[in-house]
């Protein structure tokens, strides 16, 4: 299982690219996206998921090149998008048959796997009422059933915690790791804790490129030695700011205690242990 | 107040820059072109008796501001009257309810915005009207106030008077959008047609055309001498053009009490909005959804509180399109108001038993007409409900998808016409039963089409309805389900036009999935 992304562009006008001359291999396991709003993450998605055709470059799956045979990623994807919607007249079982019809699978397992799916979910108990009266929680749930009706061997999840209680998210992390064992994931997200935890790479991703990519080990070393804690005065915090990558503020009865990154640190400050959060930061911030 | 105007002006803005205002603005210019026939037409818009006046600055600037009036009138609500709706789908109505502004702000701003959006199209066709004078005129020079006074004082107040309504039925009936169109189409009747010719009551027709109309018919009968009534009509009357005879209009000067009427209606409007500010829900809607719907008998609780993919059952691949036939026809029954089936219900069985020349001609076209709402988003519903995602990555989906969603389409108009379909069976007429399964299949192509092509459904909305209305008073070449013509060579004229409207369709949202 192999999906490479061969110098793949995306240009909306003369200036403006939502991807530009991007490549990346991905292999089986869990890829974690990083990168700020509007970094290119959810147009490099939709591009997998065949939604969007590339101005440049290819994408190739198996050596199969799915800008000219789309159906053929089609028929092994699972996509759940960033911002999805659903015909709120149906109810979640419906709307599962319905999406399945779409994927072109049926037969006599079918109702049962919703069922397992639903149960899996814990909808099992609003099956029969309207999505339309769903929590935004709940929607997101039917969302990341669907992608599993078809067995699939993509899975793109664009921003899947939004809604979801902690527990949920528990849940939804054990469940992509148990996919991971035989599928390719892709992961997005711009929130970091959602992705320290599973991924088995990590690629950020600033202004439609690729900053890095790497495993989190790897990511990390980027940071390593250079994460600091000091407290300042409430005052100072601008300045500090202009000298240094500030990746957190807390406050305090002595002042402002700052968790910052930088090669200079200033006098009194501890030396910290580096985590993906504050590499995901250096990277974006000195590219 | 800057703050108000900004408010008018950003809602005008995103409702005018859209793809689907655009084609609107054309198809306003090119109905406005029909509005003087040219010389050598075969058909009349303004004509009494056998006259029609010369093409002079008044002729040009009245006939074309009275068929704005009315037109525009009926037309220009089933355009606006989605503007409190919007709010509500795209959740700008949410951080409306929110801030600071009242409720008689807000909807004045829609009335505003929604009178802004119709007075740029009246603006298209004033200007069309100028460019029809330099194409057709008798020889005669332009008269600039013959333009601008009649439209300033016949359609521009109506129009007006429409935005309010617009509002005033969105207030009232809320979501009940078939309410709104069948209720409003019941008042236009009333008010266009009903109102008294006598001309102390001018002040009382609030599109203004009456007494223009009355002036002319004066005119005309002084050149004819005849005492009694002459016949006046408006629309599209096609033929009877050899025996047309010309005669001067310049115009009239209007009385100061009819100038204040058309005051008075614009206040009334704003009185009206007043009154009816207490009954708006200011965005506080519960979603009235049904409670329950049915679901298979074996889902019983198993308490597995988690996916374990190992025990999942594998997928069996099932290309075929039952299922997405069978969800679509499922969504076709659900959209809307349950209790609207009635009025279904009432129409099938009107088909079934009154007599054959009213049943097909008028009936049918009707009732299929009520199934507006139902087919205007029959293909961009995925992008209406945000589902493209899931709808667009499925397995072939123009083959697929878009082929189930017109079989469906075209299934629920049959059966509507099911019982004339059978009377005509036992009558051995398959000319007409092809007829009307062919109008089926063409009224929702034309739906499924438009709404791939605009993205949107308020097009295809207005255009069955002008297409019905056409029906109704039975203008022959808006005959697509043949009450009128009964030959063969007219069905296969129909299957061309069905064949081109399903090929540009297909073609289309093919050129949107690969683009």
């Amino acid at each position: 299982m192999k999906l490479e992304i061969k110098n793949v562009s995306k240009k909306y006008n003369r200036n403006k690219y939502g991807l530009k001359d991007f490549s990346i291999t991905i292999e089986k396991g869990i890829l974690g996206l990083l990168g700020p709003n509007g970094a290119g993450k959810s147009t490099l998605l939709k591009m997998i998921a065949t939604i969007s055709k590339p101005t440049d470059g290819t994408i190739i799956l198996n050596r199969n090149n799915i800008l000219k045979d789309a159906n053929y990623i089609r028929k092994q994807l699972g996509f759940l998008p960033q911002d999805f919607g659903v015909y709120p007249n149906l109810n979640a079982f419906e709307f599962l048959e319905y999406i399945a019809a779409l994927k072109g699978i049926g037969g006599p397992n079918l109702k049962t796997k919703i069922q397992q799916l639903l149960e899996g979910l814990n909808l099992l108990d609003a099956a029969n009422k309207p999505i339309g009266s769903y929590s935004g929680g709940m929607k997101q749930r039917v969302g990341i059933a669907q992608t599993l009706l078809n067995d699939p061997k993509i899975v793109i999840f664009d921003e899947p915690t939004v809604g979801l209680d902690p527990e949920e998210r528990v849940r939804f992390r054990n469940l992509i790791s148990d996919l991971a064992q035989d599928c390719i994931v892709i992961l997005s997200s711009h929130i970091v804790s959602d992705i320290d935890t599973i991924a088995d790479q990590v690629a950020v991703m600033k202004n439609g490129g690729l900053l890095s990519q790497g495993n989190q080990e790897q990511l990390i070393k980027l940071v390593d030695q250079k994460v600091f804690e000091t407290i300042i005065n409430k005052e100072e915090l601008k300045n500090f700011k202009d000298n240094h990558i500030v990746v957190s503020t807390a406050r305090k009865v002595q002042g402002l205690s700052i968790r910052y990154i930088s090669e200079n640190p200033i006098t009194g400050s501890t030396s910290k242990k580096a985590n993906l959060e504050d590499a995901y930061l250096y990277l974006t911030k000195i590219n | 107040m800057k703050t108000f105007l900004s408010t008018i002006k950003f809602d005008y803005l995103q409702r005018t820059r859209s793809y689907s205002f655009l084609i609107t603005l054309c198809i306003s210019l090119a109905i406005a072109y029909t509005f003087v026939p040219e010389p050598n037409a075969t058909y009349s818009t303004i004509r009494i008796a056998d006259h029609v006046g010369y093409y002079n600055s008044a002729w040009f600037g009245y006939v074309t501001a009275i068929m704005t009036s009315i037109f525009l009138s009926l037309i220009g609500f089933y355009l606006i009257n989605n503007s409190i709706n919007k709010d509500e789908i795209t959740k700008i109505g949410h951080i409306t309810a929110s801030t600071p502004i009242t409720n008689f702000r807000y909807l004045l701003s829609k009335v505003l915005s929604n009178f802004l959006v119709l007075l740029t199209i009246v603006c298209i066709i004033f200007l069309m009207s100028i460019l029809l004078f330099f194409l057709y005129n008798d020889g005669y020079s332009l008269e600039i106030l013959d333009f601008l006074i009649p439209y300033f004082l016949i359609p521009i107040p109506a129009m007006f008077v429409i935005s309010v309504l617009a509002i005033i039925f969105e207030v009232i009936f809320r979501k009940y959008s078939i309410i709104q169109n069948i209720g409003f189409f019941f008042l236009f009747s009333v008010l266009a047609f009903s109102s008294s010719n006598q001309e102390t009551q001018y002040e009382l027709d609030p599109f203004g055309t009456k007494i223009v109309m009355h002036h002319m018919e004066e005119t005309v009968r002084d050149i004819i001498q005849v005492e009694e009534q002459t016949n006046l009509s408006i629309g599209y009357v096609l033929g009877n053009i050899e025996e047309t005879q010309k005669f001067e209009f310049n115009g009239l000067s209007f009385p100061v009490s009819f100038i204040a009427s058309r005051l008075m209606w614009m206040l009334l409007g704003l009185i009206l909005i007043v009154i009816i500010t207490p009954l708006f829900h200011r965005f506080n809607m519960k979603e009235k959804l049904r409670n329950t719907i049915s679901t298979p008998k074996f889902l019983q609780k198993e308490n597995n509180q988690e996916i374990i993919l190992s025990e999942l059952k594998k997928s069996n691949t099932d290309y075929r399109i039952f299922s997405l036939v069978k969800t679509e026809l499922m969504l076709l029954y659900r959209k809307g108001k349950r209790w609207l089936w009635i009025i279904n219900i009432i129409g099938f069985v009107l088909l079934a038993f009154i007599p054959m020349d009213i049943a097909y001609p008028l009936i049918l076209p009707i009732l299929w007409f009520l199934q507006v709402h139902r087919l205007s988003e029959i293909s961009s519903k995925e992008v209406y409900n945000n589902v493209h995602h899931f709808a667009f990555t499925s397995h072939k989906p123009l083959r697929r998808l878009l082929t189930s969603q017109i079989i469906a389409g075209t299934i629920l108009m049959i059966l509507l016409a099911l019982p004339l379909i059978v009377r005509f069976f036992i009558l051995f007429d398959l000319l007409s039963n092809l007829n009307i399964v062919v109008g089926a299949i063409f009224i929702v192509l034309l739906g499924s089409t438009i709404g791939i092509v605009t993205k949107g459904k308020k097009l295809f909305e207005i255009l069955f309805f002008m297409i019905t209305y056409a029906n109704i008073n039975k203008i022959p070449f808006t005959d697509y389900f043949g009450g009128l013509h009964h030959n063969s060579n007219y069905l296969i004229y129909l299957i061309m036009i069905t064949v081109i409207l399903g090929t540009i369709g297909f073609l289309t949202r093919g050129y949107q999935l690969r683009n």
